[in-house]
């Protein structure tokens, strides 16, 4: 997974460790003629601020440790730039990544003789790692929580709301817990067959209306189909629809007033650009999210949008859709994908 | 977000306005600034960094023009190299043809199918579709259903499995139609069992056109996954889906990049009518952020007829209810307010947020309840009292609440044009409103 973001990242991780080595090739023949002259311009400059020349010196000689500098690694940062946007990532999230890879870099006294590598690699795995958040155990939520547990899954058209749905259903029931579906998209032509046959496949109850009835009221029997019955979980699937448009937005609210989720899931694609990044937004803004499904990441090695819409809305990831099959999904654990995105150590 | 960017490359051509000779400097702070907004319309990373570089250096080494400043200068170039990118549109001819839908899950395949089946049954085609998607459930009943509201022929089987016999079962069916359009299923490039369904589905029909469905807010992946495409199926034109939402479609640019081929249409909506030809002014517009007044002009052409909306009237102040209701009819043709507000080049002009929140259903809620008022009352709001409110909210099966309502939209038209009248910067209503009453 996210085997091209992998490759990348590992380049770009290279190439600034090789300009901070390159910053410290530099700084050494220059040390001994300079050393008595820095003397006396030393003792002048207490400026706080940017570590001057001088600075740098002293720290060399006395501490043999190194400045890693603006300039050593602002090559390599461009590139790592490039990086993360040809890898999807959208470019406001990519800027404050890159930032702050930059502070935690810049200004840091590193030993001769420690590895750069080990730099470098810290201050992405941090930065990556302050995105990604932590994951979300869905299975954990229900444990603790009281039964039943509603689910409503927002999302706008074709991310894949319904597969989803089907998909955790089909894994819920295999974790064995009872599951009812709560087939709220009465919009779209087929979307009632579909979900019903997807529940009929795994064998789950559906709760249905016709074509075009209130899914406000789907969504709502189906809790009551699940209090009455003692099921654990209701997924309640919903027709995809555009954050732009104000009134299937406050449908949306509507349906969350009256059937009271305890999650509201969020799909998005994992090819989308940068558009993921504002209907994120505006979702988690109207009707609010608690965890994100990132569906077609088999599409994508790259899964930059997981980054982007993670550090958009500051909400974890919660499952990786992987394919076409009920089983194709998996558990989204942040550390484990950093760790294997930047290799383990080195 | 993204008004910021188009802010700051408004900035950066500011900068170049007035002055004679080039200045590097400035060059190089639009390309960067163009750069920035490319990429975050999803523009493939690769082809941006070709395309500044190609403006920069036109920029610095062509000779300016007599009689241009180094503004419009720059900007003819910008544009030339922009239309270049997205090549002329894809060719559409009304002829007996077969179209194969290709594209990704979830890109909209089905929805365009419907749609491309209206579009040539207005035309005077005749069409049919055939449902080759044998994988996601409810596939045939959404392209059924859509078909049987447009009374257009759809044929397909949601028990066979094999969208091969689908297909070949479908085109002797359906052989007396004029336009015969395949929809198939969703499949990505790295699927190779599906690739290679494609392609015999392409070696099948013969297909007269192989179009990609593009979802607008396809990120850098586009070039890759229309490349793969492309290479299996040689994709002769490539289809933009849910344009209606904030995404800018830049994915579309690269995959046109990437097959050679044209935009053949646009998708801009839920219902079976929103789809338009593609039109690259617009497009290149919406992607830069900066306005496009030439998409309002020809949609306002088909809509507003002469003597729709008393321009003259309008600028000299006086804002009736009447003139809402004509506006509010003749804005229903356009298509929603706020699309048509972004096709305006407005520049930084911020619209209260309520303006854009009338959706066309409420129009048609507003409609009704004028048609309750009588002629003085639409001409002067402001003799209705309670009890003419409620007069009119009885009439129009409404509640005196709706009523207020509109009246508290109609005063807010009135203070939003009042105040794009006396507002300063380069653009203002009434250069507007002149533009729309020249064309009557």
């Amino acid at each position: 997974m996210f085997g091209g973001l992998k490759e990348k990242l590992q380049a770009a991780r290279d190439r600034l460790g090789s300009s901070i080595q390159g910053a410290e090739a530099n700084q050494a023949p220059a040390t001994d003629a300079i050393e008595t002259a820095t003397d006396a311009a030393a003792k002048k400059t207490v400026s706080p601020g940017a570590p001057t020349f001088a600075d740098k010196v002293k720290v060399l000689v006395i501490d043999r440790e190194l400045i890693v500098s603006e300039k050593d690694i602002s090559d390599a940062l461009s590139e790592l730039e490039m990086t993360l946007l040809e890898s999807d990532v959208a470019l406001p999230v990519c800027d404050a990544i890159i930032a702050r890879v930059r502070t935690s870099l810049i200004g840091k006294h590193r030993k001769i003789g420690r590895s750069v590598d080990a730099l470098v690699v810290g201050a992405l795995k941090s930065a990556l790692l302050e995105v990604l958040g932590n994951g979300f155990n869905l299975v954990d939520y229900i444990k603790t929580h009281s039964r039943p547990v509603k689910i409503l899954f927002t999302g706008v058209n074709g991310t894949g709301k319904t597969t989803t749905v089907a998909k955790i259903g089909a894994y819920l029931k295999k974790q064995g817990y009872t599951v009812v579906i709560g087939g709220g998209d009465t919009y779209r032509a087929g979307a009632i067959e579909q979900i019903g046959v997807h529940a009929e496949r795994i064998g789950l109850k559906i709760i249905q209306h016709q074509e075009g009835a209130d899914p406000s009221a789907v969504l709502f029997d189906s809790v009551q189909y699940a209090v009455s019955h003692k099921i654990d979980v209701v997924l309640a699937d919903t027709a995809g629809r555009f954050h732009t448009k104000s009134n299937l937005m406050s449908q949306l609210e509507k349906i969350r007033r009256v059937m009271k989720p305890d999650l509201v899931v969020y799909v998005d694609e994992a090819v989308a650009g940068n558009d993921a990044v504002i209907r994120a937004a505006e979702f988690d803004r109207t009707v609010g999210a608690d965890a994100i499904v990132l569906t077609k990441v088999d599409m994508d090695s790259r899964g930059g949008a997981a980054i982007s819409i993670a550090h958009t809305i500051g909400k974890p990831l919660m499952f990786l859709g992987t394919g076409q099959r009920y089983e194709d999904i998996m558990l989204f654990e942040p550390a484990q994908v950093v760790e294997e995105l930047l290799g383990s150590d080195s | 977000m993204l008004d910021n960017l188009s802010t700051s490359l408004k900035d950066a051509l500011k900068k170049l306005a007035g002055k004679s000779v080039i200045d590097r400097a400035a060059v190089d702070e639009l390309v960067k600034d163009l750069q920035r907004a490319l990429i975050s319309a999803d523009v493939n990373v690769k082809l941006v960094m070709e395309l500044s570089k190609a403006i920069r250096i036109r920029s610095l080494d062509e000779q300016l023009p007599k009689g241009t400043n180094v503004r419009e200068h720059v900007l003819r170039i910008v544009y030339q190299e922009l239309v270049r990118l997205v090549w002329a549109s894809a060719d559409i001819r009304l002829e007996p043809q077969i179209i194969l839908m290709a594209g990704l899950q979830g890109s909209g395949k089905t929805t365009t199918t419907a749609k491309l089946a209206r579009y040539f049954q207005k035309k005077g085609m005749k069409a049919g579709v055939i449902c080759a998607d044998t994988f996601r459930p409810g596939a045939y009943d959404q392209l059924s259903t859509l078909c049987a509201k447009i009374n257009v022929p759809c044929f397909g089987n949601p028990l066979e499995k094999d969208a091969i016999k689908i297909t070949r079962e479908g085109l002797g069916n359906l052989k007396d139609l004029e336009t015969v359009i395949v929809d198939t299923q969703g499949r990505h490039a790295l699927e190779a069992d599906l690739i290679k369904e494609i392609i015999e589905l392409n070696n099948l029909t013969k297909a007269t056109h192989r179009w990609l469905v593009i979802d607008a807010a396809l990120g850098q992946q586009a070039s890759e996954q229309a490349r793969r495409f492309h290479e299996a199926i040689n994709i002769d034109g490539v289809i933009i889906t849910k344009m209606d939402g904030t995404a800018k479609g830049g994915g579309a640019l690269s995959a046109v990049a990437e097959t050679k081929s044209g935009i053949a249409f646009i998708g801009s909506g839920e219902t079976i009518e929103d789809l338009e030809r593609f039109d690259p002014d617009g497009f290149i517009s919406r992607l830069l952020g900066m306005g496009d007044l030439k998409a309002l002009l020809e949609k306002a052409e088909g809509a507003i007829k002469p003597d729709d909306i008393d321009v003259n009237a309008m600028m000299k102040g006086k804002f009736t209810l009447r003139d809402m209701y004509k506006q509010l009819e003749a804005l229903n043709k356009m298509g929603p307010l706020k699309q048509i507000m972004g096709m305006l080049p407005m520049g930084n002009m911020e619209l209260p947020e309520g303006v854009y929140d009338v959706t066309s259903t409420k129009m048609v809620r507003y409609r009704i309840i004028m048609d309750s008022m009588t002629p003085y009352e639409l001409d002067d709001p402001s003799l209705i009292n309670s009890s003419r409110m409620q007069r009119i909210a009885r009439g129009a099966g409404a509640t005196p609440d709706e009523v207020r309502e509109l009246l508290k939209y109609f005063k807010m038209m009135q203070r939003t044009l009042k105040g794009l009248r006396s507002g300063g910067g380069k653009f203002n209503m009434q250069r507007l409103m002149k533009r729309f009453s020249g064309l009557q």
